[in-house]
Order: structure tokens, then C-alpha cells, then sequence
């Protein structure tokens, strides 16, 4: 009892009325843009520390460095809405990455089948997951770190943990070429890039999120992916088919993470079987810095492309002030921990 | 502590313990309280009554600290009080049973009650004190649990027992029960009574909600109304009665319970079960619905009235029988081909299988009909989508502020109407209702029956699931009676009463023995 503060009853009754709401509307516009308005403080800080920052060049290298996350990160989004994870996206990526350059080197498949055998290599290891979610019955948890595990081994396996190089350099096209690039020569003769272009693991990122965010917000389809996660039963007794919804969700994933990987292979030009080490890490933090929630039934794409800019600009513009890698973790880990409390503040009431 | 028992000197018995004056509570766009009055004595029992929406839950989150007033005073024992939160108000003794029960289902009972309070020995717990302090709490009820039981071994109602053992081990004076019989037997809900007149007698405080007001006369001294927010009426409960306080409620009067019935029940037999049997839940289970006819499912809970109508529905799996829908047998695997078949099932629990509480009213008013409101690739047409959501919330009277507004801020009854909505949209042929109007307001059920007469009217086959009653008998024209997994008799409404269907309910033998 002694714990009671008297209250005030002189106090007049109107006053906290009127700040609350107040407060109330700018904390949830504050909250909404959170992410967004990060993005930009981000971008105007490190433009004033770094005069190579807010250019057209560095520009493109954010780009192209966040195309990765950001295509896992759309892939974790529409997992996570229907309340699962994906851990499997990193070995994923590398497995698919190492398929693909296998069969251009072993089997001197044309590079384009290749890339897509292995774009496939990741669509199979989502069907897997999937399967083992809705027909196993198993915690995605625990069913994608199983799969984190396995395609990580078999990558290692088929490629006797090394890297595999000397695939030629059409094989490096797809992570290596752009579109629009202008180039002129000068009087010696030496190439001079008027327009660097966008590369093409940026266009694919464009057209993917783009695909992604119309998916999820305008057909059935989407509509089904929220329902589930948002009450599972409901959607069930709405005669959504769960199990087939879920899977496609998990085969999203999947596939994004193969299609990463042959792009993260293509711009190296050589297949590693350890690419991608925790990059589902990467995922699932910018889908959480974009207000998915773990709980599922919400999440956007727009939002999770948001947290991969976030990411992707922290670690090149801390890059360019010269922070070192550990310190860029603890101010990415610092990121995520506010990030998602100030969602978290939105959500209370 | 915690061990005393809880004991008040006789002359407390009518003091004031809690006393609320002229208290607000404004939510953006909603005013949820205006300046309301209420008071609470030592030893009695307070009700508080009021549609849903009328203000109840919000007071009592006030007066448990969830919600902090934005005028107005509380007063505890004569002073001014302000509970920030939940852990103040309990330190001062206001104990709280919520309509869903927070106890941890894997930890003991006795575990439960002492939750963070546990009696240690060093830095561990005292597991013996432990099991006799609970023990002592429970026998003080006069209820036999084991208090080394798994909670999620135990029933609701004996839950329902550990939630007030558990206040009492916290010297509990003031207790707010929020619907605590919704999901209690007859039997169960007779002792909860026996268990309240003791704590009554013994100087607690009891604040009580419920939409059963035919039971408010088994234990209630005083009675209180809201109605949208504002404070109407306390009354001693002697000087009011049941109808005087509906009429309150609803802010006018109310001829009847149930509508005069505008359906006309054909002779034939659109729908049919026979020999429906899944192995120890229910067995040969039969029945026909005839065109425009509401059918009643009566019998005490756990009977397996809703196991049928989910197996039915395809949401569980049968053994064996034969379901029969407009004379072509129809087998059912899951609740999509039952849907297609043009059956509904609305589900007891709204919150937990029936909505998706986080997404807005439009969204889950087409959620089963999607391919009505998508073109053919499976792209959403948004008109179509609040055209559609529209014409179901003018056509129920849903009371919403827009398509938009998230279903789980509307109340009980209009949440309800969603369901109906969403099903109506589909056009199905037999609706299942189970327990439609269970937690909803007078007013609302009204509309609800006035719907599902209508629907009968318009030719739909209709199952209604209730375990209350005068509902069955004021709405059905046949029911079936269940008792452990059987139908033990299907009676004509008109001909039967409440006395017979509880006969063939509890299982004591046919008509004609008992005659």
C-alpha cells in the first residue's frame, strides 16, 4: 500500500487529456517513419563527414552491396509475416552458388542454365523446409537451422571445401554488369566511364521487391500470407489452405537465397562454399528494422527495404570514416536493439 | 503472511473500500468513460452491468491500474489513490480475475498461486511450505484440488478456483470477477456462488461482471449500469429487477428476448447426418435440417456438441457416417471443401478460430469469400473488397468508425456480426452457430437472433450450439439434445421444456422411464 502515490485532485482534469493525444499522434508519426527517417539522418551524417559518400559511384556500391540482404531479407519478410524464420538462407546461398559453378565448370552447362539450376538448388531446399514446417510438424526454428546445417554440409562436400574458380568471365556478367553504362574514350586511348549504370543485381532487386510488395499487398495470395500469421486457426477455418501458403513462403526464401548466392558467385567469379556465413542474420535484422514482426501478420516490403538501406549505409559509410568491423557490429547490434523498440512503443498502448 | 487467513472484524462489514468520482478515460476518437461514480463496500457484492462497449472492462482496468484515469479520483480506504500500474494496485489489495485466465499451464497449482511470491529457504524455494500454504488457500475455498497438479490438468472452473486461491494468498479486499460463469457448468457455477457468499461473508469486497443477469440474484447486493461510457444507475439489487436493469442497459425497453419468428420451416430435408462416429468423442450422431429450420444442439459442455459441428465442418476428422447435403452424399477432408459445399461454421471462441483480430474490418469480412472480390489471377480488387465489406456492415448494422478500423478494437456483438458477414458473403446453404452470443450484450444479441430468424426465413439451414437454454428454447424449432457424445433425444421446441432437455442432458434415461 505504501506503494500508492496520492493523487491530485486539485489538478485540472483537461490538461493531460489534450498533451496526451498530442503526444500520442507525434509518437506514432515519429514511430512510422522511424525507420525511414533514420535512413536519411544516416545519409546526411555521413555526407558531411566523408565527401566520397553522396556520390553517384558510391551511390551504386550501397546499391549492390545491399541488393544481397535485401533479396534474402524480402525472402525472410514473407516468412516471418506468417510467423516463421528462415536460419537456412546463408548455406542456402552458398550451395546454390557452388551448384551453379559446378555445372559450368564439371558439366559445361551454358551459364544461364547453370545459374538457374541453382536458383532451383535454393526453390528445392525452401520446398524441403517448407514440408518439414507444415507436414513435420517441426518449429521453423528448428526445421531451417537443420537445413542451415545440411546445405552447408552438402556445399562443402561436393566442392571438398574449395573454391570453386576458374569459371570464365561470362560467368561474372550477372554480378558484374550494368545497364545504362556510358563509356567514352580519351586521347590515349583509355576507357572513361561517363555513367557508371545500375548493376544488374540492383535492377534484379528493383523488379524482385517490387514483384514481392505487389504480391503481398495485393493479391489473394498476400492477403493469406498476413492471415496466417496474423491467426492461424481463422485462416483455416476461413478455408485457407495453410500448408500450401506456408510452403510458397518458405520456397520465396529459398529461392531468393539462390539467386543471391549466384549473383554473390557471379560478382566474385568464383564459388565459395562459405559464402554467406550468417547472412540470414543480415535478413531477418533489416525485416525487423522495417516493422515485420516476429510475431507474424505484419510486415511490409517497403519496410524491409528500408532496414537493408539502413544496414547496407551504416557499414559503408562507417566504412569510409574508417570504424573498424567490430565496432560497425556493435553499432548495427545497437541499430536493431532501438529500432525494434521504438516498434515495439508503437504496438504497446 | 500470505498463510492468515483473511479475516475482517464484523463491524468493517459496509465500509467503503473503493470509491470512484466522476472518473474519464478518453481514447483518440473514443470516449470511453465520462465522469463516472461507483463505490464498494466491505463485504458485499457489486455488480456492474452494461452492453458491451459500455465502459465496464475499461473501469476495472482503471481501478486495477492498467489504465490511468484522465479526470477524476479514486479513492482506497478513504484516500486518494493513483495506481500506476497492476503491481500497486495489488499492493493495495485489488485483485483481478480476468475473463481469460492468466495462470501458467505447465507449473503447478501451487506453483500458480505463489507465482513470484514463493516461500524460500536461502536462495531456493520451500517446496514443502509451498504445497501447504496452497493447500491451506484452497481448503479456505472449500475446493479439493491437489496443489502439486499440473494447472493444465485442471477444468476452467477449477482454474477459475486457483486464479481466487490465488488472491486470497495476496490478502486480496477488493476482487473484480469478470465474467468468471461464461464458461462454467451449472454445478461449477453453484459453487463458485457458495465460494463468493464466504468471501462475502468474510469482508471482501466483490466487484462482478456479467451478461448472465438471471444469476445476479443468487449473490448480489448492489448493482450499477453504464451504458456508452456513461454512468446510469446504482441500485440495491432488491429494489431492482432483471428487466429494470435491461431496459437500463439498452436505454429503452425490451418487449422480448427473442424475435417474433418471421420463418416458416418447409418439410424438407436439405441437409442430413447419419451415423457420424469418431471413437471416443462422439458416436452415432444423426440428425436433419429441414429448409428455413433453426436446429438447437443442447446439452452441458464437453456432450461434444461443437466436436461434432468441427467434424462436420471438416476441421476434424470423423471415423465414420455419412453427411448429405441437398440429397447428394458429400464427403468433407477439410474446411475448405466444406465451404465450397455451402457450409459455415462460426466457432465459440471468436478471438482465438474466428477472426484476425490485428487486420481491419474489410479484410476479414472477405477473408472466406476471396475469390468473389479478386479478378483471376488472384489479384485484389480493393472496390470490390469495400463494397462488399460495406453492404455486410449496413445490412448487420456493424457499428464501426470505418472499413479500416482494426476488428479486435470493436465490441463482442459487432465482432460477431463480422463473422456472420464473412460467412453470408460466401451464401452458404447450413450455418453452424456455436454459442453466438457467448460475452455479448442484450441489445446485441437481439440483433444476432433477428440475423439468424432471417436467414432461416431466406432458407438457410441453421445449427445453433448454445449452452444456454432459454436461448435454445426462444430461437429453435427442434432440438437435439447431447449427453456424452450421443444425441439422447430430439425434441420439438414447442412441445418440450427447459426441464425435459435438462433431463435428456444429464443422461437420466429416456422419456418415458421417468415418467
Amino acid at each position: 500500500m505504501a506503494e500508492i502515490t496520492s493523487g491530485k485532485p486539485s489538478q485540472p482534469a483537461q490538461q493531460p487529456v489534450q498533451g496526451r493525444r498530442l503526444s500520442d499522434r507525434q509518437k506514432d508519426i515519429i514511430q512510422k517513419f522511424a525507420a525511414l527517417g533514420s535512413l536519411i539522418v544516416l545519409a546526411a551524417v555521413f555526407s558531411t563527414t566523408s565527401s566520397a559518400f553522396l556520390t553517384v559511384n558510391n551511390g551504386m556500391t550501397i546499391a549492390l552491396q545491399v541488393t544481397s540482404i535485401a533479396l534474402l531479407g524480402i525472402g525472410a519478410t514473407y516468412v516471418i509475416i506468417t510467423g516463421g524464420i528462415d536460419l537456412s538462407v546463408g548455406s542456402v546461398l552458398a550451395l546454390a552458388g557452388v551448384v551453379a559453378a559446378l555445372a559450368v565448370k564439371e558439366l559445361s552447362m551454358p551459364i544461364w542454365i547453370a545459374m538457374l539450376l541453382g536458383i532451383l538448388t535454393g526453390s528445392i531446399c525452401g520446398l524441403i523446409n517448407g514440408f518439414v514446417v507444415t507436414q513435420l510438424r517441426l518449429p521453423p526454428f528448428i526445421a531451417t537451422l537443420g537445413m542451415m546445417l545440411i546445405a552447408r554440409g552438402v556445399a562443402l562436400q561436393i566442392t571438398g571445401a574449395r573454391a570453386v574458380s576458374g569459371l570464365g568471365e561470362a560467368f561474372g556478367e550477372l554480378g558484374n554488369g550494368s545497364l545504362f553504362r556510358f563509356e567514352s574514350l580519351d586521347e590515349q586511348g583509355f576507357p572513361v566511364v561517363a555513367f557508371p549504370g545500375i548493376p544488374y543485381p540492383v535492377v534484379l532487386m528493383i523488379a524482385i521487391a517490387l514483384v514481392a510488395a505487389f504480391v503481398l499487398n495485393r493479391t489473394v495470395l498476400g492477403r493469406y500470407i498476413y492471415a496466417i500469421g496474423s491467426n492461424v486457426d481463422a485462416a483455416r477455418l476461413s478455408g485457407v489452405n495453410v500448408a500450401r501458403v506456408t510452403i510458397f513462403t518458405y520456397v520465396v526464401s529459398g529461392t531468393l537465397a539462390g539467386l543471391t548466392g549466384c549473383v554473390l558467385m557471379s560478382r566474385l567469379v568464383t564459388a565459395q562454399p562459405n559464402e554467406g556465413v550468417a547472412y540470414e542474420l543480415d535478413a531477418i535484422a533489416s525485416a525487423v528494422i522495417g516493422g515485420t514482426s516476429l510475431i507474424g501478420g505484419v510486415g511490409t516490403i517497403s519496410g524491409t527495404a528500408i532496414g537493408a538501406f539502413v544496414i547496407g549505409i551504416l557499414r559503408n559509410g562507417l566504412n569510409m570514416n574508417g570504424v573498424s568491423a567490430f565496432t560497425q557490429q556493435i553499432i548495427i547490434g545497437l541499430v536493431i536493439l532501438v529500432t525494434v523498440w521504438i516498434d515495439q512503443l508503437r504496438n504497446r498502448r | 503472511m500470505g498463510g492468515t487467513p483473511l479475516t475482517v472484524p464484523k463491524a468493517d462489514l459496509g465500509r467503503t473500500l473503493l470509491k470512484l468520482e466522476d472518473v474519464s478515460k478518453e481514447f483518440p476518437g473514443v470516449k470511453a468513460l465520462s465522469n463516472v461514480n461507483f463505490d464498494l463496500r466491505a463485504g458485499e457484492v457489486h455488480a456492474v452491468c452494461g452492453e458491451n462497449g459500455a465502459g465496464k472492462s475499461t473501469l476495472m482496468k482503471i481501478i486495477s491500474g492498467v489504465y490511468q484515469p484522465d479526470g477524476g479520483t479514486i479513492f482506497h480506504n478513504g484516500q486518494p489513490a493513483r495506481f500506476a500500474s497492476t503491481l500497486q494496485s495489488e499492493a493495495a489489495g485489488i485483485a483481478i480475475i480476468h475473463q481469460e485466465l492468466n495462470l501458467v499451464p505447465h507449473l503447478s497449482v501451487a506453483e500458480n498461486i505463489y507465482l513470484a511470491r514463493e516461500p524460500r529457504w536461502g536462495f531456493l524455494v520451500d517446496r514443502r511450505r509451498l504445497l501447504e500454504d496452497a493447500g491451506r488457500c484452497l481448503d479456505r475455498l472449500g475446493v479439493s484440488i491437489d496443489p502439486s497438479r499440473q494447472v493444465r490438468t485442471l477444468s476452467v472452473a477449477q482454474c477459475q478456483m486457483v486464479e481466487i486461491a490465488k488472491a486470497l494468498s495476496l490478502d486480496a479486499s477488493v476482487l473484480i470477477m469478470d465474467e468468471p460463469t461464461s464458461s462454467l457448468t451449472e454445478q461449477e457455477a453453484q459453487l463458485l456462488f457458495r465460494v463468493i457468499r464466504d468471501l462475502k461473508a468474510a469482508g471482501t469486497g466483490i466487484i462482478y461482471i456479467s451478461h448472465r443477469l438471471d444469476e445476479l440474484a443468487e449473490i448480489v447486493d448492489r448493482v450499477t449500469v453504464l451504458r456508452d461510457g456513461r454512468y446510469i444507475s446504482t441500485n440495491d439489487f432488491a429494489d431492482v429487477t432483471v428487466d429494470d436493469i435491461v431496459s437500463r442497459m439498452v436505454g429503452r425497453s425490451l418487449e422480448d428476448k427473442f424475435p417474433e419468428p418471421t420463418r416458416q420451416p418447409g418439410s424438407e430435408v436439405i441437409f442430413a447426418v447419419s451415423g457420424l462416429t469418431k471413437s471416443g468423442v462422439f458416436s452415432d450422431i444423426s440428425f436433419e435440417i429441414r429448409r428455413g429450420e433453426i436446429l438447437g444442439f443442447a446439452g452441458l459442455m464437453g456432450a461434444g456438441r461443437t466436436e461434432v459441428a468441427r467434424a462436420i465442418f471438416g476441421a476434424d476428422p470423423y471415423d465414420a457416417g455419412t453427411i448429405t447435403l441437398a440429397g447428394e452424399t458429400i464427403s468433407i477432408a477439410n474446411p475448405r471443401a466444406a465451404i465450397d459445399a455451402g457450409i459455415a461454421y462460426l466457432s465459440e471462441d471468436r478471438k482465438s478460430q474466428g477472426l484476425a483480430v490485428k487486420m481491419p474490418v474489410d479484410v476479414n469480412m472477405v477473408m472466406a469469400n476471396m475469390g468473389a472480390v479478386s479478378s483471376s489471377l488472384g489479384i485484389i480488387d480493393r472496390q470490390r473488397q469495400r463494397s462488399a465489406s460495406q453492404r455486410y456492415v449496413d445490412l448487420l448494422n456493424i457499428r464501426t468508425p470505418s472499413l479500416n478500423q482494426p476488428v479486435r478494437l470493436l465490441s463482442g456483438g459487432n465482432q460477431q456480426k463480422i463473422i456472420i458477414g464473412k460467412w453470408l458473403f460466401r451464401q452458404p446453404r447450413i450455418m453452424f452457430f456455436d454459442e453466438p452470443t457467448r460475452g455479448i450484450d442484450v441489445g446485441a444479441k437481439f440483433a444476432i437472433y433477428q440475423v439468424m430468424d432471417e436467414l432461416a426465413a431466406q432458407g438457410i439451414g441453421i445449427v445453433l450450439i448454445s449452452s444456454e437454454l432459454p436461448e435454445v428454447l426462444g430461437l429453435s424449432d427442434r432440438v437435439a439434445v447431447f449427453h456424452n457424445g450421443r444425441i439422447t433425444a430430439t425434441l420439438v421446441t414447442r412441445e418440450t421444456s427447459q426441464e425435459e432437455i435438462m433431463h435428456y442432458a444429464s443422461g437420466s434415461g429416456r422419456r418415458g422411464e421417468q415418467e
